[in-house]
């Protein structure tokens, strides 16, 4: 199962994939003067990533990733991953190297795998978050616990659009996640081509208490 | 006076048998899958007491291969909850 | 008890489609027969087609039916309006229908409470009020108000009563705040109400502009249409043209803000321009279009009584010309804050022969105190480059409620309309006359009150007796205060017909428990002339009735069995083929009870089993009789009408001491006054509550983060309400945007009651205010 994975490789690759997906470099073109571009949990994001990822890459799956894997690389749901695969030892950090592969994901021999995609690739400083794991051992071990990841697919109703169930923060695109290649098994989508993610799913936190609507008293 | 589900396994042959075995104990209901040999069972019980001697009759089911929890909901985790709710 | 009961058996069935989602996980292609068991059901679902319940779009939706309950939505794949997809609200609709609070019972007003009572003592009591009324304060002292949602026969009904019956023209609707604008605009441009243009244009245009109009939030359906568009066509742009940036800026190419209410002076440089790069498509513009101009300085009808009467005078094309002298890009770049360039841009996609535009717009043009103006201003634009009744040329006018056009604008359920023609007309009061078997003389010639009128009646006493349907004007009023005081003085006496309590419920004296959607029989027409039949799903809970059968055993009980004969089962049939006598001509021919309920809806005019996509163009529409390509028929002189009309302030705009723009609007999520989509759980706890847009340096001029409250402050009233910085929309300086749906936060204390002064319609997106952290 041992799989060589070098730089190189993958950015071979990632040139490869920046013709097979638009890119999410384009600017906020639409922001008038003096109005910030990031409001309404940076929605634009979705538009834009919508506009600009061909079909058959919101359509294919792998079907690699899966939610035991995903969540294998965090502590907790919401934390940021760790870095899963090799990573040079000159390694810088720059965007550019990460974001080859995880800008727009597509195809990565050296893992055989297609690479997962940023929701937030505007943030350049990856190694803030996302770390790799050089040794297994612990320096003390801990009393970690976590909580159990939401349940996926709650519909309110049989067959209505389920609700987002986790925070938008730094998960602003849906299309990053949810469609394409790389994306977890268990919550891609088949829709990607809607491209209007929130016009169907509104986002009801499972980790925040369910409000119940009463009149206002007077 | 939590509410869960799971999917339980029953012995081989002993599907019918545990559905119905199920749907006796209080505070149980459990519907089979037509074409695989697993039922959905969910609970809902009125305190901590009456769940956890549940839940131990659950593990000595002796037509029961496995138990596994699907979906968990507690009313006094969300009473307490409900404080900070407005945002 | 209850309550607690069903929150619990919702909990349980999440819990095991939980479990079942899980299981097919596991196991692909599980099946489980019994999965419904526990809800005592047999856990088969019938799938039943209705329209929507909310918006003006009018998805086709697939209602899901299990024992005598709605139990999911799908998109109906059969309706070409939305092709099997639905917005998180209409996904969701059938739980609107199952709020705790939902009325079920009548209740009358004694010794100041209100007592649940049999509903056959309410309606009683409502008809001998109304004798009694009538007896004492005249025929014009009783009024009904109702809604775009009314179904078309409650507005039917409504209209057949009190102008056939009773021979008062005390009816309003809801409408007038939110369509009025757009009727007017029609008709002085074109003669003939509604959109020439279909949902079809959406896939055949290069360009859209939406003009004051979010519809990534208010139309999104048609939204996620277009996007879909422009990704498929690669030579497709939107430009979103508005005064506050929104989630629909955010998917567009390019956003181009504008100070309130100058929208008039860009239009008209759009004109401008247009003519002066000779864009102007001559061969249309001689054979189908003529110049006409009208009063100016027409007010704001602030005042009790205000009235107003346009007057159109002709003139040449070379006097509109010297009209826009005025409306040069830099000269409207000073009023509007929009660059020049801008403006330019604008005109030239418009002009470029080879782009097909469709404008969009909604409450932006349409709640404004030049409603009718502005409407007629973006007329003029299409019709001076002749892009407009083909494919993806089109002027479209969109709606908020679910018949709007079907109940208010066809039926014609305001204080001057009849179904076919105004009141003022003869032709037209013989035509109801013979049509609803009454005397003509009962049909009064002159129109009574506008709504911002009738409830000022109401509140000097004019008007005594009104009966609400389907709306919630304690929320929606502009200036509430007054009309909130009006409506609970002595002596008046309010009839409510609803689904749950309300601000409006509380100053009813009788509470008519509603059925509400698919609990009843009914048809909805949607903003392209579509009308849409469903028949009666699920049945209403308790004593809910629909409220067209309210009418009709108020109307037996005031005497006229003979007017309102029809048995339950098949009363709806019935209205509708009489109402149908009203249109039946090839400019508007409807089609038959048997037809609707066959189909998802069907267009209008219907001729010859056949629907009309674009109306005015000889290639589609059978009412075409001039030999030529294009045939405004509306108009006596066959034209289509360019109006001059120029650029005049709002009624009320910020100054020293009310230095900010109060805007007013809607967000996905809920549905207007919020009295259904609050009671579904994933709409509430989406958007739990309002809250005041302010402009992020704004705030930290206000030393106001997000969250913290603010008071703002008008002329009228003051409110307190948490502020969003940077949330889902974002006002320019010196603006601040509300959501009214919220009934804690009632923004209409503080908004300001002037109105278009030829549609009569309020605008609830100007008025000044003046902020304080609270």
């Amino acid at each position: 199962m041992k799989k060589t994975d070098t730089l190189m490789g993958r950015l071979g690759l990632g040139i490869a994939s920046l013709c097979l997906a638009g890119a999410m470099t384009a600017g906020f073109a639409v922001a008038a003067p003096g109005i910030p571009h990031d409001f309404d949990s940076k929605g634009e994001k979705i538009f834009n990533r919508y506009n600009e990822t061909p079909l058959p890459a919101m359509t294919g799956t792998d079907g690699k990733r899966t939610l035991n894997t995903f969540y294998e690389l965090r502590q907790y749901p919401g934390s940021p991953p760790r870095i899963p695969h090799k990573i040079p030892t000159s390694f810088s950090g720059e965007i550019f190297e990460c974001i080859s592969c995880h800008g727009r994901g597509g195809y990565v021999a050296e893992l055989d795998a297609y690479a997962p995609v940023t929701p937030h690739p505007e943030n350049e400083a990856c190694f803030q978050c996302h770390v790799p794991r050089l040794t297994e051992k612990l320096f003390v071990e801990n009393d970690w616990q976590s909580i159990e990841p939401p349940v996926i697919g709650r519909p309110q109703l049989g067959g209505s659009p389920p609700p987002i169930p986790h925070s938008l923060q730094l998960r602003e695109d849906c299309i990053a996640c949810h469609t394409g290649n790389g994306a977890v098994a268990e919550i891609r989508v088949e829709h990607g081509s809607r491209g209007n993610c929130r016009q169907c799913h509104v986002p009801m936190v499972a980790t925040k208490p369910v409000k119940e609507f009463t009149r206002p008293s007077k | 006076m939590p509410i869960l589900s799971y999917i339980a396994g029953p012995r081989e042959g002993k599907k019918q048998e545990l559905l119905e075995e199920l749907n006796r104990l209080n505070y149980c209901e459990a519907f089979p899958a037509d074409n695989v040999d697993i039922l959905i069972l969910v609970t809902d019980t009125p305190d901590k007491e009456t769940e956890e001697a549940l839940q131990k009759r659950l593990k000595h089911m002796k037509n029961m291969e496995s138990l596994s929890m699907t979906f968990g909901y507690n009313d006094e985790l969300y009473e307490g909850e409900r404080n900070d709710s407005e945002a | 008890m209850t309550v607690k009961l069903d929150r619990r058996s919702f909990i349980k069935s999440a819990a095991a489609t939980s479990a079942v989602a899980t299981a097919a996980s596991l196991f692909p292609g599980i099946s489980f027969a019994d999965w419904k068991k526990q809800t005592g059901s047999n856990g088969m679902i019938t799938w039943k087609k209705a329209p929507c319940r909310f918006c003006g779009t009018g998805c086709g939706v697939l209602v899901g039916v299990s024992g005598d309950r709605a139990v999911a939505v799908k998109g109906d794949p059969k309706c070409s309006v939305n092709k099997g997809l639905c917005c998180v609200k209409g996904y969701h609709s059938v739980q609107a229908l199952y709020g705790k609070d939902r009325l079920t019972r009548a209740q009358v007003r004694k010794n100041g409470k209100m007592v649940e009572v049999p509903v056959s003592e309410a309606l009683d009591l409502i008809a001998a009020k109304m004798k009694e009324t009538i007896k004492k304060h005249g025929k014009d002292s009783v009024a009904i108000y109702g809604s775009g949602q009314w179904t078309i026969p409650d507005g039917y009904v409504a209209s057949k009563l009190f102008k056939g019956c009773i021979g008062t023209n005390n009816v309003e609707a809801n409408a007038r705040l939110c369509m009025a604008s757009a009727v007017t605009g029609f008709l002085t441009s074109f003669g003939l109400d509604e959109p020439m243009g279909c949902y079809e244009d959406i896939e055949n245009a290069n360009v859209f502009v939406t003009w004051g109009n979010n519809m990534a939030e208010m139309h999104p359906v048609l939204f996620s249409r277009m996007l879909a568009a422009r990704k498929r066509k690669k030579d497709v742009i939107l430009i979103d043209f508005a005064t506050r940036t929104t989630r629909t800026s955010q998917a567009a190419d390019k956003s181009i803000l504008f100070r309130p209410q100058t929208d008039l002076a860009v239009a008209n440089a759009i004109c401008h321009e247009i003519i002066r790069n000779n864009w102007v498509n001559w061969d249309f513009v001689n054979k189908h279009v003529s110049f006409h101009k009208g009063k100016t300085n027409i007010g704001y009808g602030l005042e009790d009584h205000f009235a107003f009467k346009d007057k159109a005078e002709n003139m040449t094309f070379e006097e509109y010309k010297e009209f826009l002298r005025e409306y040069t890009p830099e000269k409207v770049e000073k009023i509007s804050g929009v660059p020049a360039k801008d403006i330019r841009y604008l005109a030239s996609l418009y002009g470029d022969p080879k782009k097909k535009v469709t404008s969009f717009w909604c409450m932006g043009m349409n709640q404004h105190t030049r409603g009718t103006w502005i409407n007629n201003l973006v007329y003029n634009i299409h019709l001076l480059v002749g892009k407009i009744s083909t494919p993806g040329n089109s002027p479209f006018s969109l709606t908020g409620q679910p018949s709007a056009c079907g109940t208010v604008r066809e039926v014609g359920t305001l204080t001057h309309k009849l179904p076919h023609g105004v009141v003022m007309k003869e032709e037209a009061r013989k035509m109801a006359a013979e049509i609803w078997d009454v005397p003509v003389s009962n049909i009064d010639p002159k129109p009574t009150y506008h709504t911002v009128e009738m409830f000022r009646a109401l509140d000097r006493g004019d008007i005594r007796f009104m009966w609400i349907q389907v709306t919630n004007p304690m929320v929606t009023m502009p200036k509430l205060k007054r009309y909130r005081n009006g409506a609970l003085k002595e002596d008046r006496f309010i009839v409510v017909s609803d689904v749950y309590p309300t601000p409006t419920t509380d100053v009813a004296d009788v509470i008519l428990p509603a059925a509400m959607w698919v609990e009843q029989e009914g048809m909805f027409g949607n903003s392209e002339r579509r009308t849409q039949h469903f028949e009666q799903i699920v049945p209403p809970p308790g004593e809910a009735m629909s409220d067209t059968w309210q009418i009709i055993e108020v109307a037996r009980r005031l005497g006229f069995e003979k007017q309102f004969p029809w048995g339950k089962d098949e009363y709806i049939g019935k209205i509708w083929e009489e109402y149908r006598r009203f249109h039946a001509s090839p400019k508007h021919n409807m089609a038959p009870y048997e037809v609707l309920k066959k189909r998802s809806g069907v267009q209008w005019p219907f001729v010859n089993g056949r629907e009309t996509r674009w109306r005015y163009n000889a290639k589609y529409d059978p009412a075409v009789s001039n030999g030529e390509e294009f045939h405004f028929y509306g108009k006596k002189d066959n034209r289509a009408w360019i109006w001059a009309r120029p650029y005049e302030p709002a009624a009320e705009s910020p100054d020293q001491e009310y230095n900010f723009w109060l805007n007013t609007g809607r967000v996905i999520e809920h549905w207007h006054t919020g009295s259904m989509t609050r009671r579904v759980p994933i709409l509430h706890n989406a958007v739990p509550s309002s809250y005041v847009e302010i402009n992020p340096e704004d705030a930290a001029e206000l030393g106001v983060v997000n969250g913290e409250m603010v008071k703002i402050i008008s002329r009228r009233g003051e409110i307190v309400m948490p502020a969003s910085i940077n949330g889902r929309g974002v006002p320019p300086r010196g603006m601040v945007f509300v959501p009214f749906f919220d009934e804690k936060y009632l923004i209409n204390e503080v908004t300001l009651d002037a109105f278009c002064p030829i549609s009569k319609q309020p605008d609830y997106k100007k008025c000044a205010v003046r902020l304080e952290k609270a």
